[in-house]
């Protein structure tokens, strides 16, 4: 066929503009695509972001540092936990603070099955936006029970407001080792039929395979970390290569891809599932005695109930980090974790005050969303579900 | 013409019409209550008639009364006339086509006691054939009613002024033309073999010897995948694509008008379940019943024969049609469950590249044994 | 170690769809029959007929603790206010008159406001309470309510809410 140019044609026709979100049922209400089509090709698109802007990081400048984590539970509202951690991480790093061995080992847990928790709810978005909601329903059941120990354990489902600075806000129940011991397997299992039914479906492999696709080096560029980088085959993952907590002692292994793809993406999550759940019962093996937070005379943890019910000088030091804030000294510290779309990094500033004075965070998913228009120009409308589906973007994070 | 026939043909579209639409309207329960079995939910249940919930059958008139008090929302820009005629266009295919379908032998009320020597299909003063019209050119009467499906959708979604709709309605006209072909080509291997367009003769051939799967195992998987995209569920929704172009053509659709879609829908699956009974699964036919009794011959035990009234045997023949019909209908719930959905380019490369390039070779190769066997 | 995740060669049996429907639907329909004929096996519940029972440790509605003698814990000494990230807690403390048998606390709360509907529901209150006056622990979640005012607790609606138990009182062993 001889080529031409739409343009110099008698009658050229127009590239179409169509709204893709908010309010639509694959952009989860917080982003919006403004696609230019030709036909049913994307000729360009321009994928806007900010309808889940809060002002969280204006936000954490007026609370005192411990009134950040309610506010951290909303970044990455698929894993919580992890956000908890890295926050918690970041200001202990910035107080010098290294908190007891048995914190350390509940942290992992914790913030593995909080992982466990973002891939699958990840996944089973993308296989539903694909058509898939028998899977869909299946991860989400497999989310389910594990919402069910962390609900035991942290006192909410989804806001769990758990990790506090230099500690935890309670130590486990006393059966969770017993409990997560017989979940995770069921829900294992739960991702298992999902595999069945979806990796080796040819329906599924021609929407995912080769879409999408993205190379290392176009990765890095755009600052993608993550499953996401993982996907292209870069083993980056801040548990290995900046090793934080006890992941020095866990073993596990990194799943990378070596496409790219969607497919890769999928499959890296799944993957990464299994890892963490091996991590699980690891920790849970060798999780040791001891408090789950630094001691009370340091003056980072409100002093124990008990003693401050009782005694006047608890009561004082109580009412000092209440009405002052914890006294973090005056400096800055970037600070950053592996959460489950990548590198979660917090950029603190304080000024000696109870409050931090800047507190930025860099939400994995902001740098991986930015690629998405790359990734589909030249590809069809659908193509579009399954690439902003495998990129996992959260809006609570990515728009802060 | 006699007053008979006119009753009883006046009686048969009156009972197929009503025992259609609840069809349709059933179809949303077993939807419903099928995908939440298949997930692990509990499904609908909430609307109760009082005590009872009947496991969320109350659901359909709760629906059905929803739909009639919803507000008929027309976009402003929309061309209202062909907007309002899109919904009946997409319907009436569907509730045509269930016009032919033999859902069962011929019954005599004349002699419902006694036993019927004369065979499954004959005349008589009383009698009349369980089949609302019976069309010599039975299978073109189909297909050619079928093909129009593709009318209201394209109309819908010019009509509504919207550019998902657009998009969807693209999609369908080139989704349903491109299967339509195929959905006629790989049941000519069947025409071929039975030697009829009459769809009651197809099911009197299976009758006398066996089921069209059996000769044409091929035939009825291809006739499948081209009868779920004609019908426009996962797999090959790509029209309505709910995660991609929101509900496609019928997006600005609300109210009965959407009902209409709705309905139209499902009730396809179960004209489907019909056609592909009455083509593969032998329509009415029980194994090993005649019009007179139950043969059965089997090499240990020689031959037997009991001898059963007509109406009994009519009333079998009917019933096992209707389990068919429901089976069929579960299968392709089932498969809605269990897909994801494929992409456009991809269904177009099934389509022509795939399945007719197979439908051609069942139709050359079925002919060829059919010349060798002659 | 890192490891390459596995794709799938694509023959014949994937390229042909039907074995791998067949598959998929293997495990659907395991779903649907072991549901519909076998032991019920769902995870969602019929909600309000049907409960879940939430964990001793799950974080619900306020409650404020009361003395032996009914009168409240609280001090209105202001912490949890403080501590609230969500400002959903407004206190205005009075003081006991002379001669009062509490006067030995001198203030209380004459009025305390919780706006449940703008709560977060992270806790900090409690862990910021010095006397174990407010706690989370009744085992109540916020209910739908038809207007913002049904929500906005008050001193005496808070005192009247006892724990998951019935239980009023308290673990603070000071002064009872």
């Amino acid at each position: 066929m001889e080529e031409y140019r739409e343009e110099e044609l008698t009658l050229p026709a127009e590239p179409m503009l169509l709204h893709m979100g908010p309010s639509h049922p694959a952009m989860h209400g917080t982003v919006r695509c403004v696609v230019k089509l030709d036909g049913e090709t994307v000729v360009g698109s321009d994928v806007q972001i900010g309808y889940l802007h809060r002002g969280f990081e204006k936000e954490c400048e007026w609370g005192t540092w411990t009134q950040v984590f309610p506010y951290t539970d909303r970044l990455n509202y698929a894993s919580p936990l992890l956000n908890n951690i890295g926050y918690a991480l970041a200001v202990e790093k910035l107080l010098g603070l290294q908190v007891p061995a048995r914190c350390q080992y509940i942290r992992v847990i914790l913030g593995e099955l909080a992982r466990i928790c973002d891939h699958s709810v990840c996944s089973a978005a993308m296989a539903m936006e694909l058509g898939a909601f028998t899977v869909f329903l299946y991860l989400v059941k497999a989310r389910e029970w594990i919402f069910d120990i962390l609900e035991e354990v942290t006192g909410a489902r989804v806001t769990h407001a758990f990790c506090r600075i230099g500690g935890l806000r309670w130590d486990l129940p006393e059966n969770f080792a017993d409990r997560v011991r017989s979940v995770l397997p069921k829900s294992l299992e739960a991702i298992h039929e999902c595999e069945q039914l979806l990796l080796r479906n040819r329906i599924f492999m021609d929407r995912t395979m080769g879409v999408g696709t993205i190379t290392p080096e176009r990765a890095l560029a755009w600052g993608w970390t993550g499953p996401c980088l993982r996907s292209t085959g870069v083993a980056y993952d801040v548990r290995k290569a900046h090793p934080y907590l006890v992941y020095e002692d866990l073993d596990f292994d990194i799943p990378v891809g070596s496409q790219g793809d969607n497919y890769d993406r999928f499959v890296c999550r799944l993957e990464e599932i299994r890892q963490s759940a091996r991590i699980v019962m690891q920790a849970l093996d060798k999780l040791p005695d001891g408090p789950i937070a630094v001691p009370d005379d340091t003056g980072i943890l409100l002093p124990q109930k008990l003693e401050t019910y009782t005694t006047i000088e608890r009561t004082i030091q109580h009412f000092k980090i209440i009405m002052e804030g914890i006294q973090v000294p005056p400096g800055e510290v970037y600070s950053y974790s592996e959460a489950a779309n990548g590198e979660l990094g917090f950029y603190l500033v304080s000024n000696g005050s109870g409050k931090p004075w800047k507190c930025r965070v860099r939400p994995p998913c902001f740098a991986n969303v930015q690629a998405l228009s790359e990734l589909t120009r030249g590809r069809l409308l659908p193509d579009i579900i399954p690439t902003f589906g495998s990129i996992n973007m959260i809006g609570g994070e990515c728009d802060r | 013409m006699t007053t008979f026939f006119v009753v009883a043909t006046a009686a048969k579209l009156v009972l197929f019409l009503v025992g259609i639409i609840t069809c349709g309207a059933l179809m949303v329960w077993v939807e419903r209550r099928m995908s939440a079995m298949i997930q692990d939910r509990i499904g609908p249940v909430r609307a109760n008639a009082g005590p009872f919930r009947l496991w969320g059958l109350v659901h359909i008139a709760a629906d059905g009364l929803k739909m009639m008090i919803k507000e008929d929302f027309i976009p402003r820009r929309a061309d209202k006339l062909l907007h309002a005629l899109a919904p009946m266009l997409a319907i009436f295919p569907v509730l045509v086509t269930f016009a032919v379908v033999p859902f069962g032998p011929t019954i005599d009320f004349g002699h419902l006691g006694s036993v019927n020597h004369l065979g499954p299909l004959f005349e008589g003063r009383w009698a009349t054939t369980l089949q609302v019209a019976q069309v010599d050119v039975g299978l073109l009467f189909v297909l050619a009613i079928a093909g129009t499906g593709v009318v209201g959708a394209v109309i819908a979604g010019a009509a509504s002024d919207n550019r998902y709709s657009l998009l969807g309605s693209l999609r369908a006209a080139s989704q349903l033309v491109s299967y339509e072909v195929t959905l006629g080509l790989s049941l000519v291997g069947c025409v071929l073999v039975f030697g009829t367009l009459r769809l009651e003769d197809m099911v009197l051939w299976q009758h006398h010897h066996t089921w069209g799967v059996v000769v044409q195992p091929l035939g009825f998987v291809l006739f499948l995948a081209a009868a779920i995209a004609e019908s426009k569920r996962t797999p090959f929704d790509l029209p309505e694509g709910e995660s991609e172009i929101v509900a496609g053509y019928f997006v600005e659709y609300s109210g009965m008008k959407f009902a209409a879609f709705y309905l139209g829908e499902l009730m396809e699956i179960g004209v489907l379940a019909c056609f592909l009974a009455v083509f593969f699964f032998g329509g009415w036919d029980v194994p090993f019943l005649r019009a007179d009794g139950i043969h059965l011959s089997l090499p240990m035990l020689g031959a037997k024969f009991w001898a059963m009234p007509h109406w009994s045997v009519v009333l079998l023949q009917l019933g096992a049609f209707g389990l068919k019909v429901c089976g069929l209908i579960f299968l392709q719930m089932a498969i809605r469950w269990t897909l994801p959905r494929m992409r456009y380019d991809q269904l177009m490369e099934l389509g022509w590249k795939a399945i007719l390039p197979l439908s051609l070779a069942n139709v050359a190769v079925t002919a060829v044994v059919l010349h060798a066997l002659r | 170690m890192p490891y390459v995740v596995k794709r799938p060669e694509r023959d014949i049996w994937e390229q042909s769809y039907i074995p791998e429907t067949v598959r998929g639907m293997g495990v659907t329909l395991r779903h649907f029959f072991r549901n519909v004929i076998g032991r019920r096996d769902t995870v969602t519940i019929l909600y309000p007929e049907v409960q879940r029972p939430y964990p001793p440790r799950f974080r619900g509605l306020h409650r404020l603790t009361q003395r032996d003698d009914g009168s409240p814990r609280c001090t209105a000494c202001m912490c949890c206010q403080t501590a609230c990230p969500a400002e959903c807690i407004h206190i205005v403390a009075g003081s006991y008159p002379d001669g009062h048998p509490l006067a030995f606390v001198e203030k209380y709360p004459a009025e305390f406001w919780i706006d449940e509907l703008r709560c977060v529901f992270c806790g900090l209150c409690v862990e910021a309470c010095p006397c174990d006056a407010i706690r989370m622990d009744t085992g109540l979640h916020a209910r739908p309510v038809e207007a913002r005012p049904h929500l906005m607790y008050e001193r005496n609606l808070l005192l009247s809410i006892t724990d998951a138990k019935g239980d009023v009182l308290t673990a603070n062993p000071r002064k009872k």
